[in-house]
This record gives structure tokens, C-alpha cells and sequence, in this order.
């Protein structure tokens, strides 16, 4: 039994073993969670101040309101992604007979947030050094009174290359990280629900595929 | 007996006093014929003296000095059973000039009827009032005078420009709008304005106006595109009768700044080069008085225009407002491209103007990588790590406790 950092990343069959006999405790994960989402509200901060610099014309000081909304955003929704995730992994490992209590489950989901902590670090170094080379068009009243001139702005900022690379560059770390959280979580769930390997697969695995699923439909069709 | 005396076939065959007989006769009716003649010439200049002139005309009503016209006396016979023969009618005196033939040849005009004599002229006077003699001569002895007023008068139509551009701008389409007005006492017909001069499109370029009245005025509009500085022709063609006559003015085609026009201005250039592809970004402000429609801006030669942004279309800008534009090339070797902007002022008119963007420094700025990222989010991110690896430490020892 090794609880340190490495071994939840590389070898979680051995970060989580005999878990159960443990109490429970929410405040590592909560911390990862917590760090996760300070962390990609740095680039939603950033993505963010580009939408506000379009309208900054029509609305001084909107880059300071969009740029709050984008971070609190960013952390309010990892901890509400902590919870969804846990609540689905929850009822799924329920049809498989798991058990164990929800906060076990939300625990061990917590401690698989650890990749996403890395990940959002690459997103936000990557949009660290991308942001302040594209260049946004500040939108004239007269286009914010015209709603099909405003669509068209909006689909040629998103069209920039070099948001559109953002973004690539974004959903491919993301799925990435996930399916590291994901390696984590199988172990996770399979200790804290008592399931077989097989289960905890399928537990983990069909969630996370059609996440997947969706970031590249988003991404490709964006 | 007497039948047979009386013999075309044999005359010689008429005897002695048959022929004096007939003489006798002969002389008796002679005497008779002349007698009844000499009853009927006094009833005849009874006649003539209700001969008279009922109206005269003249096209055109008012001449110029040198026009060509008619004149035509109605001359009508008063009495009620009586004709009258006209042998003689003649018109005209120095001034008022016959170019027609007199009419010589001898007519009657029935009682109660009517007989128009036409003759041509030509007005040979300077402007005033003439009187020339129409003349009628009837049973040889018997005549009609008459002199009526006839006016000549040299005052042409009036063309004025009753509005015109503050100034003109090459390839703006003006428009100009031209007062008519006709001064004299007579109408004109086939009034006609044409427009002309090097250089530019007007339009219409002619605009047939029809009669005008005495003491009447109208007004027409047209349009100009100038392509360069020049003289703008207007010709006023109109007909006084079957004269011609041309008023013609001229108008200045000057280019010069309309005060208050749209006045799109670029600033705030950025410059930023990645992959060989150039990317300027900018604004665009108008600083004039007048809405800018459709301002686009693209690069020109030497300039390559590339994907995305090949020209970026900013679209309407009122006065004082202003818009941010981005356009992509490549340019090889070139040290600077000319940037152009156009816009469409209210009627269409494409309004281009160019502004040279250097590509090595100068007034530009170069944006990018090479300008480094913020730092305020890398100190934060510092900021995080550092707390969530103290916050982590301190559970790890606490739970370990």
C-alpha cells in the first residue's frame, strides 16, 4: 500500500488497495479538484478576455466581466464535474452490484482528477503562450445592432487558425488526461464498489468513451 | 319662213332686210347689255365695303431677329349674298420681310365666307414692335389695308444650376439639378437639355423637355460621375417656330474634399508574420460627418492576399464609429504592401483610398510569439501550484497524524 502521488498516477491497483479500510476522507480529492479547476480557469480566463476585448468597444470593461465569469465558471463546474462523475459511476456500479457508499465513490473519483490537474496545466501553459498572438476584431456598434453582421464576426473569430488550434490543441489534451483519469478511476471504483476489473472497466469505460465521443464531435464540427 | 331664213349653214342666203332688222336688234341690245352692266358695278362697291380683315396670326408669335416664319390674314366677306373677286394680296415692308410670292390670281370668296393668304417672312429688324401693311385688291380698284403688331424680341431662355455638389470627388456620382426658365412673350417648343464634357458620365446625358409657356420655369435633374477634372457643357436647344436657337452654360468640374463626407481612417497597425503569411490588424475610425457603407480593406500588389482573411469586410460605420480589421498575404521581399480601404458613400459610389504598411519595424508593431505571453497568468499559476502542493503536504501529514 503506497498512497503517494506516483503511484496514483503510474500504478493505482497499488495507490488504492485496501482503501476501504480506511475512513473516508474528501479532502485530498477535494484538493485536486479544487487545483484542477483553479488551473483551467487560467485559460478560461484568457479565452474569455478575447470575447471581451470583441465587445469592448460597445461595453467598456466588459473583458473584467467576462474574464470573472470565466473563472468562477471554470471552478464552480470541476466541482460539479466531480459530482456528476462520481453520481454516474455511482449508479452504473449499482447494476453491476457494487457497493460501498457514495462518498467512497466520490473519493477515489476525486483522486482521478490528479491528471486533469496536469492536463490543465499544458492547456493553460499552451494558451499562455497562444493568446496574445491572435489578433481579436473589436465589434463597431453598428455590427452589434446587426445581428447577421454580428454572426458573421463571431464565426470568423472562432475561425481564427489560431482559436481553432486552441481548441484542437484543448480537446486533445483533455481526452488524453481523461483517459488517465480514467486508468485511475477502473482501479478506484473497483476498490471502493467492490467490483470485479471487468465491471470497473465498463463502469468507467462507457461514460468516459462517449465523453470522448462528444469532445471530437465538438471539435470537428465547431 | 323666218326659220328658214335664218340659215348658219348658207348665211349668203339671208336677205337684205332681214340682216338690218337684226342689226337693229343687235344695236338694241348692246345699248340694254350695257346699261344692266353699269347697274351691277354699283351694287358690287356696295359690296366691297364689307370686305374685311378678321384676324391675323404670326409663328412664331414673337420673332427673333433673323427667324423665319408665316403670317395669315383671314379676310372675310360680309355681305350676305354678294361674292366678292380677289385679284391681289400682298404682305410685308422692310423690316418684316416677305420671302413668299404675293397671290395674283383672281378667287372669289362667297358671301359669308372666309379666305386665309399665308405668306412667309423673315424678321430682318432688332428687337421692337413693327406694323408692315397686309394689302387686298379686288375688282381692280377696290382694296383692303391692314397693319398689325408684330413684335421681335431677342431674349433667349434662361439656364441656370440651381444646385449643384459642394465639390466634386473623382468617381463620385453627383447629382445637379438645372432651372428653365422662359423669359419671352411667346411659348417654345422642343425644348431639349443636353449635357456634356471630357471625362464625364452624365446621366441622362440628354432630356427632352417639351413646350414651355411664357413666363414659365422648370426644373431637371441629372446626375455626373466625373472620371477627371473637367468643363461640364449644358446646352439648351429650342425651337421659336421653326427656329433653332441654343442657350448653352458651363460648370466646373474641380475635385476637391467634400466637408462632409465619410472619412474612414486606419490606426492602431499590428503587424505579425508566421509561416511566411503576414497578418496586419488595425482599425478603421470614420472621422467624417457622413455614414461609410460596406468598408472593406484588403492588400494589394505587391501583396498576395492569403486565407483566412484575404480582405475583411467591417461593414457600415457611422460617424465616430470605428471597427477592427484583420487581413492576411504573403509578400516576398517586399519591405511594404499598400493597404486599401474602400467604402460606398449613400448612392454607391466606391470610395478607395490606400495606405502604405511597412513590414520591417518603422511605425508598425510586431505582434506574437516574439511579443511573449502575459505574465500575470503564469504568476498565477505559480501562485495555485504553490498552494495546492503546501495545502497537499499539509493533509498528507495531517492524515499520517
Amino acid at each position: 500500500m503506497d498512497r503517494s502521488l506516483v503511484t496514483l498516477l503510474t500504478k493505482p491497483d497499488g495507490f488504492f488497495l485496501n482503501l476501504n479500510t480506511e475512513p473516508e476522507s474528501l479532502g485530498v480529492p477535494a484538493l485536486f479538484v479544487l487545483t484542477s479547476g483553479l488551473v483551467g480557469a487560467i485559460s478560461a480566463y484568457l479565452i474569455a478576455g478575447l470575447t471581451g476585448k470583441m465587445m469592448s468597444a460597445i461595453m467598456p470593461g466588459m473583458e473584467s466581466i467576462t474574464g470573472i465569469i470565466a473563472v468562477v465558471s471554470a471552478i464552480i463546474g470541476s466541482f460539479i464535474f466531480w459530482g456528476i462523475v462520481a453520481g454516474v459511476f455511482y449508479v452504473i456500479s449499482s447494476s453491476f452490484k457494487g457497493t460501498g457508499t457514495f462518498n467512497r465513490c466520490l473519493e477515489v473519483v476525486g483522486y482521478g482528477f490528479l491528471p486533469q490537474v496536469i492536463g490543465a496545466l499544458v492547456a493553460a501553459v499552451y494558451t499562455i503562450m497562444t493568446v496574445p498572438s491572435i489578433s481579436v476584431p473589436s465589434l463597431s456598434r453598428s455590427v452589434m445592432n446587426d445581428p447577421q453582421a454580428l454572426n458573421a464576426a463571431i464565426t470568423a473569430f472562432m475561425h481564427d487558425p489560431a482559436i481553432r488550434m486552441v481548441t484542437q490543441i484543448s480537446a486533445v489534451v483533455s481526452i488524453v488526461f481523461i483517459l488517465w483519469s480514467a486508468y485511475i478511476w477502473v482501479y478506484g471504483i473497483k476498490e471502493a464498489r467492490g467490483l470485479s476489473l471487468r465491471d470497473a472497466q465498463l463502469c468507467v469505460g462507457i461514460p468516459v468513451l462517449l465523453y470522448i465521443i462528444y469532445l471530437v464531435y465538438s471539435v470537428t464540427l465547431a | 319662213m323666218f326659220g328658214k331664213s335664218i340659215c348658219f349653214g348658207n348665211p349668203s342666203g339671208i336677205s337684205k332686210p332681214i340682216a338690218l332688222v337684226f342689226l337693229i336688234l343687235a344695236g338694241l341690245a348692246a345699248l340694254t347689255g350695257a346699261a344692266s352692266a353699269g347697274t351691277a358695278a354699283g351694287s358690287l362697291i356696295a359690296a366691297g365695303e364689307n370686305v374685311y380683315v378678321s384676324s391675323a396670326s404670326y409663328d412664331p408669335a414673337v420673332f427673333f431677329t433673323g427667324d423665319t416664319g408665316t403670317v395669315t390674314y383671314s379676310v372675310t366677306n360680309g355681305n350676305a349674298n354678294q361674292s366678292i373677286t380677289v385679284n391681289h394680296a400682298s404682305f410685308g415692308d422692310s423690316n418684316i420681310r416677305r420671302t413668299s410670292t404675293t397671290y395674283d390670281a383672281t378667287a372669289s370668296i362667297g358671301p359669308l365666307q372666309t379666305r386665309d393668304y399665308t405668306f412667309s417672312v423673315i424678321a430682318d429688324a432688332t428687337d421692337g414692335i413693327y406694323y408692315p401693311k397686309f394689302s387686298l385688291s379686288y375688282f381692280g380698284t377696290q382694296s383692303v389695308w391692314h397693319q398689325a403688331k408684330i413684335q421681335v424680341d431677342n431674349t433667349p431662355l434662361v439656364l441656370l444650376v440651381a444646385d449643384k455638389p459642394d465639390s466634386f470627388t473623382l468617381g463620385t456620382k453627383d447629382t445637379i439639378s438645372v432651372q428653365i426658365a422662359n423669359p419671352r412673350k411667346n411659348d417654345v417648343k422642343n425644348v431639349i437639355l443636353k449635357v456634356s464634357g471630357n471625362g464625364l458620365e452624365p446621366m441622362p446625358g440628354t432630356t427632352f423637355i417639351g413646350k414651355l409657356a411664357s413666363g414659365d420655369h422648370t426644373t431637371v435633374n441629372f446626375t455626373v460621375t466625373p472620371g477627371s477634372e473637367s468643363v461640364m457643357n449644358l446646352e439648351l436647344d429650342y425651337n421659336n417656330g421653326d427656329n433653332l436657337h441654343t442657350v448653352t452654360t458651363t460648370l466646373p468640374v474641380v475635385f476637391s474634399t467634400d466637408k462632409k463626407q465619410a472619412e474612414p481612417v486606419i490606426s492602431n497597425i499590428a503587424v505579425t508574420s508566421s509561416g511566411g503569411v503576414y497578418h496586419v490588424t488595425g482599425d478603421v475610425t470614420n472621422a467624417g460627418l457622413l455614414t461609410a457603407n460596406a468598408v472593406t480593406v484588403t492588400s494589394l500588389s505587391p501583396a498576395v492576399p492569403e486565407d483566412p482573411y484575404r480582405s475583411y469586410i467591417i461593414g457600415a460605420l457611422k460617424q465616430d464609429d470605428f471597427g477592427s480589421f484583420e487581413v492576411t498575404f504573403t509578400a516576398d521581399d517586399a519591405e511594404s504592401v499598400p493597404l486599401q480601404l474602400s467604402y460606398k458613400d449613400k448612392d454607391g459610389n466606391v470610395i478607395t483610398s490606400q495606405q502604405k504598411v511597412s513590414l520591417s519595424g518603422g511605425t508598425t508593431t510586431v505582434k506574437g510569439p516574439a511579443a511573449g505571453p502575459d505574465m500575470v497568468p503564469i504568476a498565477a499559476l505559480v501562485v495555485i501550484l504553490l498552494g495546492a502542493g503546501g495545502a497537499y503536504y499539509y493533509l498528507s501529514r495531517k492524515k499520517q497524524r
